[in-house]
């Protein structure tokens, strides 16, 4: 232990000044009575039996030099020196994801993380900034380079255990910039080491990893999906991990809004997984849900969730003097309740959801439903149609278009194809590069008002993508973008943390989300679409427009990343750039004079109570004596 | 003299109180009081034989023509009593409010008037003072006045007085000056351990001692709160203390404790054992303490 102050201690000459002051003080107040004689013959008596009675007089001196003594010390503010090196700037990155909800460590994980990390900061010199970054689905920034301790604590206190992965690599990269601002900065990873990390990240400052969390025994469902089998019957896909590297065995419930439906007993050999297909469920319920039975570290994914949401058949109304890839292309899209209709002929009755027109338009267009022009052979009053263009060589515009999802061109070539200006509503998915350098485009989507529309330039049998593979992924991507599948476009899982984007109709202003713990939240629509990210926590959701039926959809864990709660002994592939250590890096301190302030306070206390114990005990003794019967006068002798 | 010692309806009421003494004792002249001696009075008590010498005026001739023998008539003689008053007057008696030399000498003069009043002889000794005050055996109720001034006059003296009495060497010197011993009270706080040891004296010479123990309330329940250094008005070494609640609980068992030895030792020698503090009004002391214990009826 050493000394901040240690002139501070000077002030122990005080110590000898009390003793005398105490001598000086017992100069006793002169007190005549009868005769002593009574007096003497007690002390005489309390002498031969309690010799400690000669200290007690001293318990006040004893008392006000301990006293004294704890407020010297704090004066001269000791420090023991801390366990970690710290420099003039600290970084914390505290991982929050599921993983930290464990309880391999009493009480949790992120509990012992945020301990580590407050007894971090005490310890870091008087003069350090701090900053507290949390990593959970994203890494946020709690509190930047603030000397304010409290502060820091209090960010620290903050920090609540999420449901989701960790963005370890974000934080990192976050804490290496405000790293590379200030030198000397020490960035401490408070985590198990679960979390995503790029494959190799250099970062500044110097990195020391707070390993949180022991290799533990966890088990979870790792997968659950729902097929919705041609019948209308249902069966779910379950699969089952252990994570542990002891065998385990587990008791899994499928249950079905709520009642066990079936159940069955696993043997989970160690780090592998088990599948369950549980078959004739209940297709009615609004819910499937699958538990394991017992207890392990981390209870968040020992269940899961999903929603039943069987898909309403898509009805595609065909326009076409025939057109063989097509209609056989459409016909096996599941789903899809497909009719074909001449070009000139009235639409089916019952009315289409899409209606597809190939190589034909219509004189008027139907009033409702998506809209698919192929190789349209006049303009409408959405485009219009230039000419007939040769040979275009087709490449995707963006490959991350949602039409163009798994889809690779390569083989693919056009003969010829119609010129289309393109509308201003419009995207390209596809364009054609034609020989002059130019391009034209040959796949475009978008949305005429609320009305979904797409184009495909060419006639599909000036072509050879029909015979290629890239072409039914392309129509069952254009149809799923021009008819979105079941209720809106609210999906029916998500994962923790995720944000859920969809259409609201036209009329409704806000969402309401019931969320899993019952709380509302109401999301106003921008534009006729709604943002909903507070996804954080597991379990079933419900959002509500106007006056519809509710919706369900379920957010799970589902992460091997965070149920493989094995905690690591290094962050893999992340390397510190150090730099040279600057001379003011010293080790961290933790300061006691807190401690020492406090016990000053209970001494003086103490010293108090003892002074006026004589007052306090005949306060006591009188509280009792009113509590019994009223002293008669004469007192004591009286019973003579 | 200041303010005399009683009231007069308070003296009437006293009138009415006798003494009681346990055994017959022989006494000087005649008083009301049953002798050993037979005598002359109008109460029989037996016969004997005459002898020569006797008064022939005694003789019974009412038996002498009946027997033809000489008998002399015996009477119970009547025979006056000497009470004796010891007054403990040392400094520390002068202590407390009220003090306690007051109500000793209170009750020492309603005692000896009490005395008077059934014609016995009263005498008094006060311990303490320098010059040892005594006041000779005195007889009638006419002497209650001197009695009473003796009392105020050592009951005010505040010069003259011993720094340490010795309770023993007075007692002593008392029961062997006294001639024929008799009902005796000491009136004391017992603040020396010398007052045991004569009392001790007293009983041996075959006084009938009744022990009026008087404390102050200061002395029964002592309100001191602090670090003190207690000074003894009478000389004896001080005694330093620091009062807190455990201390005066201790003392209070300790004087209940020395009270109960002092009891035990009046016990064992058919001593009256009165104790009591200074606030208990005097009537009660006499009219219904003493009665109780026998000292008066």
């Amino acid at each position: 232990m050493n000394f901040l102050a240690p002139l501070a201690l000077a002030l122990a000459v005080l110590l000898p000044v009390i003793v005398a002051l105490y001598l000086l003080k017992l100069r006793r107040t002169e007190h005549e009575i009868s005769s002593t004689y009574l007096w003497r013959k007690m002390i005489r008596d309390v002498e031969a039996n309690a010799p400690w009675q000669k200290l007690k007089p001293n318990l006040l001196l004893f008392l006000q030099l301990l006293f004294l003594a704890a407020i010297i010390l704090a004066a001269a503010r000791p420090f023991t020196t801390g366990q970690d090196a710290v420099g003039q700037n600290l970084i914390l990155i505290l991982d929050s994801s599921a993983s930290m909800s464990a309880s391999d460590v009493r009480p949790t994980r992120l509990e012992a993380a945020k301990n580590r990390a407050a007894q971090i900061v005490d310890e870091a010199p008087g003069d350090r900034r701090v900053t507290v970054i949390e990593a959970g689905t994203a890494a946020r920034l709690r509190v930047s380079a603030t000397s304010d301790l409290r502060l820091a604590h209090q960010a620290i206190e903050e920090i609540q255990a999420g449901m989701g992965g960790s963005q370890l690599g974000l934080a990192l990269e976050l804490a290496s910039a405000v790293a590379s601002r200030q030198p000397d900065t020490d960035i401490f990873v408070l985590s198990d080491g679960r979390g995503t990390l790029p494959e190799r990240l250099i970062i500044h400052g110097r990195l020391h990893y707070v390993q949180i969390g022991l290799s533990a025994e966890n088990q979870a469902v790792s997968q659950f999906n729902l097929e919705y089998l041609a019948g209308g019957g249902l069966q779910a896909f379950i699969q089952v991990s252990n994570y542990g590297s002891q065998p385990a065995q587990r008791r899994l419930d499928v249950l079905a809004d709520g009642r066990v439906v079936s159940a069955y007993d696993l043997e989970l050999p160690a780090e592998s997984s088990e599948s369950v297909v549980a078959a004739d469920l209940p297709g009615t319920g609004g819910m499937i849900e699958a538990r394991l039975e017992g207890s392990d570290p981390l209870a968040a994914d020992d269940a899961a969730s999903v929603v039943v949401r069987r898909p309403a058949p898509v009805k595609v109304a065909l326009v076409t003097s025939g057109n063989l890839f097509l209609s056989t292309a459409l016909g096996l899209l599941p789903n899809v309740a497909l009719s074909v209709v001449q070009p000139g002929e009235a639409l089916p009755a019952q009315g289409a959801d899409l209606v597809i027109y190939d190589r034909s338009v219509p004189e008027n267009l139907p009033a409702e439903g998506a809209l698919w022009f192929i190789a349209p052979p006049k303009s409408t009053p959405f485009f219009s149609v230039t000419g007939l263009v040769e040979s275009p060589a087709i490449r995707a515009v963006d490959s991350s278009d949602p039409l163009l999802r798994s889809v690779s061109l390569d083989g693919v070539n056009i003969l010829d194809s119609v010129g289309i200006a393109l509308p201003g509503w419009a995207n390209t998915a596809l364009a054609g590069d034609l020989a002059d350098g130019s391009s034209i485009p040959l796949l475009i989507y978008g949305e005429q008002g609320s009305r979904r529309t797409a184009i495909l330039a060419f006639d599909l049998s000036h072509s050879d993508f029909p015979l290629n593979i890239a072409f039914p992924i392309t129509l069952a991507n254009t149809l799923n973008w021009l008819v979105p599948p079941g209720e809106g476009s609210v999906p029916a899982a998500l994962r923790p943390g995720e944000t859920l984007a969809f259409d609201l109709p036209a009329g409704a202003a806000q969402a309401v989300f019931t969320l899993p713990d019952g709380k509302r939240s109401n999301v106003q629509a921008a534009e006729g679409r709604a943002v909903f990210s507070n996804t954080d926590l597991l379990g079933v959701y419900q959002v509500q427009w106007l006056d519809g039926q509710p919706i369900r959809f379920a957010v799970n864990l589902f992460s091997p990343l965070e149920s493989n709660i094995n905690s690591l002994d290094n962050l893999p592939g992340v390397e510190a750039q150090a730099g040279q250590a600057s001379a003011g890096a010293q080790p961290g301190q933790r300061e006691w004079w807190r401690w020492l302030a406090l016990a000053a306070l209970l001494l003086l206390v103490a010293e108090w109570l003892v002074y006026q114990r004589a007052a306090l005990r005949r306060l006591l003794d009188a509280a009792a004596h009113r509590l019994k019967r009223p002293v008669p006068p004469g007192g004591a002798l009286r019973k003579d | 003299m200041a303010a005399p010692l009683f009231r007069e309806d308070f003296l009437l009421r006293l009138e009415r109180l006798s003494l009681a003494a346990r055994k017959s004792v022989a006494g000087q002249t005649q008083g009301e009081r049953r002798s050993p001696r037979r005598g002359q009075s109008v109460e029989f008590a037996d016969f004997r034989p005459y002898t020569s010498g006797d008064d022939i005026r005694r003789i019974d001739w009412n038996a002498y023509a009946r027997l033809d023998k000489f008998f002399i008539k015996l009477f119970v003689e009547e025979e006056d009593l000497t009470v004796h008053f010891i007054v403990d007057a040392s400094r520390s008696m002068r202590w407390g409010t009220p003090q306690k030399l007051d109500y000793a000498v209170r009750a020492a003069g309603a005692l000896g008037y009490i005395a008077l009043c059934g014609l016995d002889r009263i005498t008094a000794y006060a311990i303490g003072l320098g010059k040892d005050a005594y006041f000779p055996p005195h007889r009638g109720k006419r002497q209650a006045l001197a009695y009473f001034d003796y009392l105020q006059n050592f009951a005010g003296t505040a010069t003259d007085l011993v720094d340490r009495p010795d309770p023993v060497k007075s007692l002593r010197a008392y029961a062997a000056r006294v001639k024929r011993p008799g009902p005796l009270l000491v009136l004391s706080d017992l603040m020396d351990d010398g007052w045991l040891d004569g009392l001790r004296e007293l009983t041996l010479r075959g006084f009938e001692v009744s022990l009026v123990h008087i404390l102050a309330p200061d002395e029964a329940d002592p309100q001191l709160e602090g670090d003190l250094k207690l000074l003894d008005v009478e000389g004896g070494p001080p005694v330093e203390v620091t009062a807190d609640y455990d201390l005066l609980a201790r003392y209070r068992q300790n004087l209940a404790a020395w009270q109960a030895e002092v009891r035990d030792f009046s016990l064992r020698r058919a001593m009256h054992y009165i104790p009591l503090v200074t606030t208990l009004p005097l009537d009660q002391l006499l009219f219904t303490w003493m009665r109780q214990r026998g000292v008066l009826r």
